[in-house]
């Protein structure tokens, strides 16, 4: 970041010497004002809608060639790399190499958080006075972000952890605790435990676009926490709406057991 | 276990033998049947705020058969006391008007749905899938949220959701089909509206084989009556299944009140994380046929 910084400022150095008109331009991107993005009645930003990435992070969160069936991606890990534990590095290798059948995916199990946010399928996002309600396409997966109260007390195991919301500025802010430990990042076998903890970051950047940030916390797989960074797409399409995905009764159809 | 839901039946027995007792509170349900004398408050985009935790609590409670609503067994296990009634009211026969294949074949699932031998006879919630309409509303609590311009309705069994859109826009396409259906809804006063297309094939309306085609078509009627009660009827056509439309009546309450409701939440229900036996018990019917 400060590099990029320094380079920027090194640039508009020249382009002022030599034409001094440039310089309002070259402000303005640089540092572009930040959205204001619509409210919702009670003066929250306003994030309602159907959204979906446009990312191959479901597949691996790291930068990866092509696999057969995957498509090639540049990993959304702040730096690429994961800070795993030198046991869990190993773990994960050994994830990788199992991953067609080892995937909890491919039981078609709830993918956990952030994972059931970059599964290539929309989303939609409502907001009430005191909750954010996502609901996915992908096996129906649910999240009630309340906004009004703390976690409950003690850890409770869950697929997609338990979700508190709070406003930081423009920014939805969701802390997520109560994981267990059957869920992966990604079909590449990134992994964690059940002392997983997510802070999730959600801020307008446009009409059409949320930045979307995820910090994982894991004191018992990796040395440091770590963070995701990855845009939300609002689909575009007049008609959009969720519609089913629901793996488990296609893979009975597929195998002659529900008509 | 037995001995929470044996008290439960007692418990239950007992307030509807208090509520029947005395006639005026009947009289009184009927006056606002209509909706009409409750001024609800409003959500932000003007509908009547019906938000919170609802769950069926009519006198037609048991839902293991929908035509014969108290089977003895199930009032026993499920602790649900019911004056026996169909929750159909129309015909007033209280039977699901079935074309005479469609009754051979729900006779035949409810024959063997305690004599597993091929999937078919297997209950869908036993197998982890989605309930459709309108069986969501009796399998346990339901929320309802407003965001402008929806009705959302979640479930906590299974994590069902429904989501009703109010702005007029027209049904997705025939060929696709959804275990929850295609719901568009609009308000009447304090009756909330919702047609309901789109369905699939793969839901049934009880644990003893009552069923529909893809054909199906439902049109739902809620009315509040009461900041706690919910009158619903739906109307259900299915030209390939019935001979003529039927209806179905239920109430629902809220289960959660007032101050408790702002701290109360749906827990997650992953059936088929959990799921243990089911999938390979209909791995083995497959392996070996009767």
């Amino acid at each position: 970041m400060g590099l990029r910084f320094i380079r920027s400022m090194m640039l508009v150095g020249v382009v002022v010497s030599l034409t001094p008109v440039t310089v309002a331009g070259q402000a303005r991107a640089a540092d572009p004002p930040a959205y204001s993005p619509p409210r919702t009645p009670d003066g929250k930003p306003d994030l309602q809608g159907i959204w979906q990435v446009l990312n191959t992070a479901a597949w691996d969160i790291q930068d990866h060639p092509a696999r057969l069936g995957v498509p090639a991606g540049q990993g959304v890990v702040e730096g690429n790399d994961i800070p795993y534990q030198p046991w869990a590095a190993a773990k994960k290798k050994e994830n990788f190499e199992n991953r067609v059948k080892a995937d909890p995916v491919e039981k078609c199990y709830l993918p956990g958080v952030p994972r059931i946010v970059y599964m290539p399928y929309p989303f939609q996002i409502f907001q009430t006075a005191n909750a954010t309600v996502i609901l996915y396409e992908y096996v129906h997966a649910v999240r009630m972000i309340y906004t009004d109260r703390p976690h409950l007390p003690g850890h409770i195991d869950s697929w997609m952890g338990q979700s508190r919301g709070r406003w930081e500025g423009d920014t939805l802010v969701v802390d997520v605790a109560d994981f267990n430990d059957q869920t992966w990042f990604d079909g590449a076998g990134n992994f964690h435990s059940d002392a997983l903890h997510v802070v999730e970051r959600y801020t307008r950047k446009g009409p059409d676009h949320i930045a979307y940030e995820a910090t994982i916390e894991d004191p018992k797989v990796f040395t440091r926490s770590w963070k995701m960074n990855m845009t939300l797409y609002r689909r575009q399409e007049k008609n959009a709406q969720i519609l089913d995905y629901e793996c488990h009764a296609l893979e009975e159809e597929a195998a002659g057991r529900l008509k | 276990m037995i001995g929470r839901y044996f008290n439960l039946t007692i418990a239950t027995a007992a307030v509807l033998a208090a509520v029947s007792l005395p006639p005026v509170s009947a009289a009184g349900q009927t006056q606002t049947a209509d909706g009409k004398n409750w001024n609800p408050p409003r959500t932000s985009d003007g509908q009547p705020d019906i938000q919170g935790f609802w769950a069926n609590q009519g006198r037609r409670l048991s839902t293991y058969n929908v035509e014969e609503a108290a089977e003895p067994t199930h009032v026993l296990l499920s602790g649900v006391q019911t004056d026996s009634a169909s929750l159909i009211v129309d015909p007033a026969d209280g039977k699901i008007p079935y074309q005479p294949w469609a009754r051979a074949k729900r006779t035949e699932t409810f024959e063997n749905h305690t004599n597993l031998t091929k999937w078919e006879y297997v209950d869908p919630h036993t197998r982890c899938f989605l309930s459709g309409v309108p069986r969501a509303f009796y399998q346990g609590t339901f929320q309802i949220v407003q965001p402008p311009h929806y009705i959302v309705i979640l479930q906590e069994f299974n994590h069902g959701s429904r989501i009703i859109a109010l702005d007029g826009r027209p049904h997705i396409g025939d060929n696709i089909k959804l275990w929850m259906g295609d719901s568009r809804g609009h308000w009447e006063g304090n009756t909330l509206v919702v047609d309901v297309t789109n369905n699939n094939d793969k839901t049934w309306f009880d644990l003893v084989g009552d069923f529909h085609s893809d054909a199906l078509h439902i049109s739902e009627r809620y009315t509040f009556v009461n900041p706690d009660t919910i009158a619903y009827e739906a109307t259900f056509d299915d030209p390939k299944v019935y001979t003529r439309p039927f209806k179905m009546a239920l109430t629902f309450g809220r289960n959660v009140r007032s101050e408790e409701a702002k701290s109360y939440e749906l827990f997650e229900e992953a059936c088929l994380e959990g799921e243990r036996n089911t999938t390979d018990m209909l791995r083995l019917l497959d392996s070996n046929p009767k």
